[in-house]
């Protein structure tokens, strides 16, 4: 066993995810810990330390986020901190909770995720362009679509994959969050939609990417001494790990992201995961952007370099295939309220192997799960593995 | 659940509140040479890491890797080539570019890394393609990025 304790979780929470909500980032927070909490069947003064994930300060336009956001996540007199790694922060900030109670530290720890977009305004965008060098990016006029544009293009290329094939990720997720109550921009559309929307930065097309999104989610993780006292069925988190590549992204071959490769072979060596395309029974690998679901695919071992659009234009990757990825609905379909997003992932794995996922239950009684998230300049990579 | 969804922000009770600050950010050690050598010589630079044989485009202080000091300067050349590019259509408000803009990450022989630039004189493009940086004349050059006025096809 890693570390001096074993941790699961044992409840898991999610807000809606809309383009708008009324709600203030603090009331987010509150709703998603609170639905958590309810299903662990505790109460705020049962956690002993709490860990909030939210990404840049310029989104929610409060320049110290963390403890802005402190009382609505249920940290008032409590042990806490922030963490933030770009858009891979949703599944970091459950590996910064599994720190918390692995550790031997505490046995409870809430973690909250939230992010409200909309605040930015008239377009999250702005906040974007200033991510980039601001002697030899910026000045050029860098803006986010277009760098994974360069990145989809050079894949493409790679393995000579067409956009159509691409494509069918965007319409796999966008019909499997049609049984998300949650989402955002669940649809039935067709291959042909996405190669007809606008185009943005070619090769990237409106239906390729995922929306900007306000929400909120929240886990509850616990030693395995209170797990049996709460619950029967806890939700194992058996593997973590995370990886940064090369901070300058040009430096990059740009069509195969070893930086997750890295992050999910940490992940696995702990949960003594050999195969993982034979052991892994269902996955949530980051898809803010169609092509990204198949890169990382790829990264997380659960396919050749260049064989994930293969497997996807197979079914595989559906609800009901052999490895299906995610059955959420993904960020393409439910939203994309950044480190909520990748927190919604862990949420849903957690579902899934408890069997309460409801419409979107995967079937096959899954065991094993993954859920990762990617974020900063292309370069960062959070992975969990969790078994029930 | 009490979460409702609005369509325009603007229908929410809401206070319009600014973030304004300013940055002033140095070219750094490296940074200023880099583009000193390309204000004053049109020259292109990489850093080569001794320990490591990588000549590292953009140029820097330091090897990521092995964290050795980068003391050795070598010229790569103005030429390069297109190792992925996109063509962008929509401006950062999601307005319609008058014109499609190029944009390309260009790799230079025998160097790691690379530069982000805008391509012109062509409206064809591929990955592969042989480009030459176009250097704006000396007395508009300010030590900027974009002394390189933009990339053109290279001729054979």
């Amino acid at each position: 066993m890693f570390g001096k304790k074993r941790v699961a979780i044992v409840g898991a929470g999610v807000t809606l995810f809309r383009r708008n909500l009324k709600e203030t980032g603090k009331e987010l927070a509150y709703h998603a810990a609170k639905m958590a909490l309810e299903q662990a069947g505790m109460e705020l003064h049962d956690i002993q330390s709490v860990v909030v994930g939210s990404a840049p300060d310029a989104f929610d336009g409060v320049h110290m986020k963390g403890e802005y956001l402190a009382d609505g996540a249920g940290a008032y007199h409590k042990p806490y901190m922030r963490v933030f790694v770009g858009g891979a922060t949703g599944v970091f900030a459950p590996l910064a909770g599994w720190w918390h109670v692995a550790s031997g530290k505490f046995d409870t720890c809430l973690v909250v995720c939230e992010e409200k977009m909309s605040s930015c305004y008239p377009h999250p965008q702005y906040a974007f362009t200033t991510i980039f060098d601001p002697i030899l990016e910026r000045p050029i006029g860098m803006n986010l679509i277009w760098i994974f544009a360069l990145e989809m293009n050079r894949y493409m290329h790679k393995h000579n994959i067409k956009k159509e094939d691409i494509a069918l990720v965007s319409v796999k997720n966008k019909r499997n969050a049609l049984d998300n109550p949650i989402a955002q921009l669940a649809a039935n559309i067709t291959v042909e939609d996405v190669l007809n929307s606008e185009i943005m930065a070619w090769p990237v097309q409106r239906l390729d990417v995922s929306p900007t999104s306000d929400g909120a989610a929240a886990v509850v993780l616990v030693s395995e001494d209170v797990a049996k006292e709460v619950t029967d069925n806890p939700v194992w988190i058996d593997g973590v790990g995370w990886c940064i590549d090369s901070t300058h992204w040009t430096n990059r071959d740009l069509y195969y992201p070893d930086y997750v490769e890295y992050a999910a072979r940490m992940a696995y060596k702990m949960a003594g995961i050999k195969n993982p395309p034979k052991e892994i029974d269902v996955a949530e690998p980051y898809d803010p952007f169609d092509y990204k679901e198949l890169h990382h695919m790829e990264g997380l071992l659960l396919c050749k370099k260049g064989e994930a659009p293969k497997l996807t234009r197979e079914g595989v990757t559906q609800r009901d295939g052999d490895l299906p990825v995610c059955p959420s609905g993904g960020l393409l379909g439910v939203g994309n309220p950044i480190s909520a997003a990748g927190l919604m992932k862990v949420c849903e794995i957690f579902w899934q192997l408890r069997g309460e996922a409801g419409k979107r239950q995967v079937p096959g009684d899954p065991r094993t799960g993954v859920a990762q998230a990617w974020g900063d300049l292309m370069q960062y990579s959070s992975v969990i593995v969790l078994r029930r | 659940m009490s979460l409702e969804k609005i369509n325009n922000p603007l229908n929410a009770r809401h206070w319009i509140g600014h973030m304004e600050t300013d940055y002033r950010y140095t070219l750094g050690v490296a940074g200023e040479r880099f583009l000193k050598e390309i204000k004053e010589n049109a020259r292109i630079m990489g850093a080569k890491c001794p320990k490591c044989s990588v000549v590292f485009v953009p140029p820097r202080l330091y090897c990521e890797k092995c964290f050795t000091k980068l003391e050795e300067w070598v010229d790569v050349g103005k030429r390069g080539e297109i190792y992925t590019y996109t063509i962008t259509t929509i401006d950062v408000d999601g307005k319609k570019l008058e014109k499609p803009q190029i944009y390309a990450l260009i790799k230079f022989e025998g160097a790691h890394g690379g530069l982000i630039h805008r391509i012109g004189e062509t409206e064809k493009v591929y990955i592969g393609m042989k480009v030459e940086a176009v250097f704006k004349p000396p007395n508009e050059r300010k030590a900027s990025i974009n002394d390189i006025a933009y990339f053109k096809p290279a001729e054979r």
